[in-house]
């Protein structure tokens, strides 16, 4: 396991995620988005934006190994995670842990069972000790007190955080979060981005976000890329700041000056 | 992936002193850790985290979990040396770690309290049953004043999808009924020279009976079961909720056109059933040297039409029964990830139940009007 933050920012070339010309597509469709060239750095709040269907989602796919892109490579910790086929897939997944924008916590099981399949899969540690680290990562995102309720019976902020807190369980240096704030009031919205960023800052955790909530876009993500249809590419790139307030491109500022109510409708 | 440092730990020693070193996550965390042989004689244990070159919360909630057990046996223990790097990360998890105690599992229901459960659910199942029951009476009549104002068009498709695509199932299924039933009563009846009558016992077994059962069963499964499962997501869709604010009935316009297309072409397809099932028998008499008529001049003289007519009657009853429980259990199902499992498990069990139950009522009634 690498370890957070400190023996990383030494490691320099390996940084958390690396996509290098990748190809984004659909199966038997045009491709989406074309020649990526992007870097995670580690302990940085990574945001990938866009408007709606410009592939973003598609995008995190072959980031977290769940579609082969048709050209291109993607690297965690250095390691092209479609190398060797399943082989290096499964290496590599022990390294990401990855937040879906439905929390897709299992639906029979207790919030702390969720946070355990992991930790009961892949370690050799006792039950109990099982119980208390799926406790203790309940309790970091806010949840003491829930370990024993069902995902149906808990609301969606507290669905988001379960979700995180079981993607946090093997401890990865590396997280995806797939619209984290999306289907939340402001107030959980708020809470939810607070965490993400304290989790950063006191775990060395490194955070890839896709979303296209402005909100939690100013409030922490610490560099963003904005994805454009037109090039089916990165339109422009650099801090939430800049591209609001100084940037010229076009897309940038219809993506911060435009009232973008009717996108969040569509999702 | 970066080279993992071992993690290793010496002691006890003499002065209760436990030395670390090395990467402690949740891979690296050794089981068993210190045994109880081990730790007998200390009252106190140091762990010094000295060497430590890592320590993740994994590792961290580790082994205060070691030092909770360690405080079962009555020990104590501390830490020490715990570098700078190292130190937000012991902080936060204790700060994080469950209280001792604190995890209780919260009781399921008692054996009593099941039971109580059960009987409230089988009698709310029922209730609803009738009420949706009801419902679609009442549509029905409305259905029968006006049947030019039906969604024919949604009748047909239903019929088609429901009923017309399982013809080559179903058939296939009477076919071998048929065929075995026939084998294995030729097998004796050959005995005593009566295989002839063979025909009679595959006709009369096939018509009154298995034609019709068969047909009800294999659309239970088929069709009722997805009726069940598609309103069941539709429910959970909240596509139903749409329904009754836009002033439209679930009843009316999901389940009726269901309900009048299973009714109506039930029969139809039991009619096939028959056939292939009776054809089924046929091969085995001619395999047993008849000639292909003889079967049929056999079957005439003692089938007569109030066998046709009640294995008809029936199996339009058969054919309303499953699309009614398929869709009542469709458009009750509770939300939540399992519910359209659940929905149609019920519905194919509730509907067998319901099948067999009244086929026995019409076995006895049947009976008693020797029809």
């Amino acid at each position: 396991m690498p370890s957070p933050g400190k023996d990383m920012s030494q490691a320099g070339p390996k940084p958390p995620l690396e996509a290098k010309n990748l190809t984004v597509s659909h199966e038997g469709s045009p491709p989406l988005l074309v020649g990526l060239n992007f870097t995670a750095l580690p302990g940085e709040i990574l945001g990938i934006l866009g408007p709606s269907g410009c592939g973003k989602s598609s995008l995190l796919q072959h980031l977290v190994g769940l579609a082969v892109p048709r050209e291109g490579q993607v690297f965690i910790f250095g390691e092209d995670i479609y190398a060797q086929g399943e082989q290096s897939l499964m290496r590599a997944r022990h390294n990401f842990g990855v937040m879906y924008q439905t929390g897709a916590l299992f639906g029979d099981l207790t919030l702390l069972d969720n946070v355990s399949v992991p930790l009961k899969e892949f370690t050799h540690l006792d039950p109990n000790c099982i119980k208390d680290i799926a406790a203790l990562k309940l309790a970091l995102v806010g949840l003491t007190g829930s370990e024993y309720l069902l995902p149906a019976n808990v609301s969606g902020g507290m669905v988001k955080r379960a979700a995180i807190a079981r993607a946090l369980a093997l401890e990865p240096s590396l997280l995806f979060l797939d619209e984290p704030s999306a289907g939340l009031d402001p107030i959980t919205a708020r809470d939810l981005d607070e965490l993400i960023g304290t989790l950063a800052r006191n775990l060395g955790l490194t955070f890839v976000m896709v979303t296209h909530e402005l909100r939690s876009i100013m409030r922490i993500v610490d560099r963003a890329i904005l994805l454009g249809k037109r090039m089916k590419g990165i339109a422009d790139m650099g801090s939430p700041k800049y591209l609001a307030e100084k940037s010229t491109v076009p897309e940038s500022i219809a993506f911060f000056q435009r009232n973008n109510v009717k996108e969040k409708k569509e999702k | 992936m970066e080279p993992v440092i071992p993690f290793k730990w010496e002691g006890p020693d003499a002065e209760g002193t436990v030395r670390l070193y090395g990467n402690l996550n949740a891979f690296s965390a050794p089981r068993p850790f210190l045994t109880k042989k081990q730790v007998k004689t200390a009252r106190n244990l140091t762990f010094d985290l000295k060497e430590l070159e890592h320590l993740d919360l994994n590792g961290a909630a580790f082994l205060l979990s070691q030092f909770d057990l360690l405080k079962q046996m009555g020990i104590s223990s501390k830490v020490q040396n715990l570098s700078s790097p190292l130190a937000p990360i012991w902080e936060l998890a204790q700060k994080s770690f469950p209280a001792p105690d604190s995890l209780v599992p919260q009781k399921g229901p008692g054996p009593i309290e099941q039971l109580g459960e059960n009987i409230w659910h089988f009698f709310k199942d029922l209730f609803e049953l009738t009420t949706f029951f009801g419902e679609v009476l009442v549509h029905f009549w409305g259905f029968l004043r006006r049947p030019w104002r039906a969604r024919w068009a949604s009748i047909f498709t239903v019929a088609e999808k429901s009923v017309v695509d399982a013809i080559p199932v179903t058939c296939l299924v009477a076919f071998l009924v048929g065929l075995i039933l026939a084998f294995q009563s030729a097998m004796l009846m050959q005995v005593f020279g009566v295989d002839i009558f063979v025909a009679d016992l595959v006709g009369i077994a096939m018509i009154r009976e298995l034609g019709t059962l068969l047909t009800a069963i294999v659309l239970t499964g088929r069709s009722g079961s997805a009726f069940s499962s598609e309103l069941a997501s539709m429910k959970s869709n909240q596509e139903i909720d749409a329904f009754v604010t836009m002033g439209l009935s679930p009843a009316r316009d999901l389940a009726l056109p269901r309900i009048l297309a299973m009714t109506l072409a039930t029969p139809l397809l039991t009619i096939l059933a028959d056939l292939a099932g009776l054809l089924g028998g046929n091969i085995v008499l001619m395999s047993l040297g008849h000639p292909y008529m003889v079967f049929w001049e056999e079957l005439s003289s003692h089938i007569d039409i109030s066998d046709i007519a009640t294995g008809l009657f029936k199996s339009f009853v058969f054919g309303f029964v499953v699309a009614l429980i398929g869709c009542q259990r469709g458009l009750y199902a509770e939300s939540g990830p399992s519910a359209v499992g659940e929905a149609t498990t019920h519905g194919v069990v509730t509907n067998i139940l319901v099948i067999a139950i009244l086929d026995s009522l019409f076995a006895v009634l049947f009976y008693a009007l020797s029809w």
